[in-house]
């Protein structure tokens, strides 16, 4: 009966899948480098260059907010619209007929949208430091692991419409969310400094709860309690993960 | 029961909808090793569905798929499985050496890279980029990543549509060497020549069924022999009545018969059409055994 027994999986699919994603995506400098370059020109304009009361410490202050920002981009637009294409070129269709865990495909563009964010989050941290930014070696890698992670969410979201959406509305889509989720998350302007509804329609992004505990990490003021920001955005990654999973097994092609 | 041990891979009484159509209509298809089995049947017939639930992109609505005993939407079941898609396109900025390697990396026991290239016929073009490639050259590829794992189920989807001659011919060949060293291969073609040479055995599918399973020759056979062409007075509807006359109808001015005794029919049509020209004859052709397998229904369908 050997034909009917499945040999096991080759050890390193995951770790090989994910270098070939980031090396396709370092080839890709028209996605690099707009991808990496806005957050830290955005921080630099809203930061750096207009005059503000609370500088100095305002350049470490909104560190927390727009490093969520900088993992937004690439994470909402290399799945959402990066999916949406490479399904409707029909390379999802040739992964998903071979033998290939479906894990390791979102592994491989997370670690890709990763490499991206990074790029991103070294610059603005730069920026900071030049800027006067002084902080622990410890609260350096806290914020970074915290910004980086802050990927997930966003990604899941972006997967779920890489799958149900054509290339053309799964950019338009995420710009839109891009968008919302600085502006109503208080990415840009802290959310205390935003009016009323927005706060309240903010409570609904992701990107207002990592900012929240971006600034606990920074020893900031926080709206509300961390534990209800952690949990908040536990459940809304999971909602993301099976509204992604969901949209993988339905997907025809 | 042979059937049942043999098979590598079956649809098992699968029904299919898709957009409200039945699309597959209580299937029953087993695909066995070393043999190349084509998969043959007018557009709409239910070849890709068919090749979609094998494949494991597809779950059917009613009965089974099977994969080496599981079922193909695990990927543990397609570890044994090399497929070569119409429709699947390549990563641009990836080197096709690159590509092999990664995808032939999905396998348990995959073929050396340099191997497979050379098999494919890529072994000058592995640092190109894949976006830098031609059609064919694109087609290769997608051959190579079919074969890179030495799965033991090859399914190739149309395989030399936009290949030249040459590449066609090259690929038909590694096809078959690959199903006689034991490997089982599933083909579906629209170039019935490419079925009629390379496959040992045709599925003919219409309307969601498996309406013929039998080899190349058998098949021809069936359809009754010969086909006949003239220049002719007579219509298609006198003709019929001919002897060993099974099928009469025109083919632009010709008057075309198919027969399953070609001199008892010539002597007959000689004999009422004394003026008849340009008469021809040859073997029926695995296109002319399909068509007449297919004509009831279509007369169905327009009744």
């Amino acid at each position: 009966m050997t034909a009917l027994t499945a040999p096991a999986a080759p050890a390193g699919i995951w770790r090989r899948e994910a270098l070939t994603e980031v090396k396709r995506s370092l080839r890709l400098p028209q996605f690099l480098l707009p991808t990496a370059l806005t957050p830290a020109a955005f921080y630099a304009l809203f930061t750096l260059a207009l005059p503000h009361p609370q500088a100095p410490g305002y350049a470490a202050a909104t560190l927390a907010g727009y490093g969520v920002f900088a993992a937004t981009g690439p994470a909402l637009f290399g799945f959402g619209a990066g999916v949406a294409v490479e399904r409707e070129q029909g390379l999802i269709e040739l992964k998903r007929v071979s033998p290939m865990p479906a894990g390791a495909y979102v592994m491989a563009k997370l670690a890709a949208a990763m490499t991206t964010t990074a790029f991103a989050l070294a610059l603005i941290y730069a920026l900071a430091i030049v800027a006067g930014a002084r902080l622990s070696a410890g609260t350096w890698a806290m914020m970074a692991m915290l910004h980086l992670a802050s990927c997930i969410p966003f990604a899941l979201l972006g997967f779920g419409m890489g799958m149900r959406m054509t290339a053309k509305g799964a950019v338009a889509v995420a710009n839109a969310l891009f968008l919302g989720f600085s502006v109503l998350g208080g990415l840009w302007i802290p959310s205390a400094m935003l009016p009323g509804w927005m706060q309240t329609l903010g409570a609904f992004t992701p990107s207002f709860h990592l900012a929240q505990i971006a600034r606990a990490v920074l020893a900031l003021p926080v709206t509300g309690a961390v534990g209800v920001h952690a949990v908040t955005v536990v459940a809304m990654t999971a909602a993301a993960g099976g509204w992604a999973w969901a949209g993988w097994r339905r997907s025809p092609a | 029961m042979m059937d049942d041990l043999a098979a590598v891979a079956r649809l098992s009484m699968v029904t299919k909808r898709l957009g409200g159509r039945v699309v597959l209509d209580g299937l029953d298809l087993a695909i066995r090793a070393g043999e190349v089995t084509a998969l043959l049947g007018p557009n709409g017939a239910g070849k890709t569905t068919s090749v979609a639930l094998l494949t494991g992109r597809l779950a059917p609505d009613a009965g089974t798929a099977c994969l080496f005993g599981l079922d193909p939407r695990r990927p543990a079941a397609r570890r044994r499985l090399g497929v070569m898609l119409q429709s699947a396109g390549l990563p641009d900025v990836l080197t096709l050496r690159e590509l092999v390697t990664v995808h032939a990396g999905y396998y348990p026991d995959p073929r050396p890279i340099e191997e497979t290239l050379a098999l494919a016929g890529l072994t000058d073009l592995a640092d190109r980029r894949c976006g830098q490639l031609s059609g064919g050259q694109a087609r290769r590829v997608q051959y190579a990543l079919a074969i890179c794992g030495r799965a033991d189920l090859l399914v190739l989807d149309e395989p030399t549509a936009a290949m030249d001659c040459g590449a066609a011919r090259a690929l038909w060949a590694t096809v078959r060497a690959l199903a006689d060293d034991g490997a089982a291969v599933l083909l579906t073609s629209h170039d019935l020549a490419e079925a009629d040479s390379l496959a040992d055995r045709v599925l003919v599918m219409d309307a969601g069924r498996i309406v013929a399973d039998d080899t190349p020759a058998a098949l021809r056979a069936r359809a009754g022999g010969s086909v006949i062409r003239c220049r002719s007075t007579l219509p298609p509807k006198a003709a019929a009545l001919l002897p060993a006359v099974r099928e009469a109808g025109m083919e632009g001015a010709d008057l075309r018969l198919v027969s399953a005794d070609a001199a008892a029919t010539v002597r007959a049509l000689l004999d009422a059409d004394g003026r008849l020209e340009a008469l021809r004859i040859v073997d029926a052709t695995l296109e002319d055994a399909i068509a007449a397998l297919l004509a009831p229904t279509e007369e169905r369908i327009a009744a």
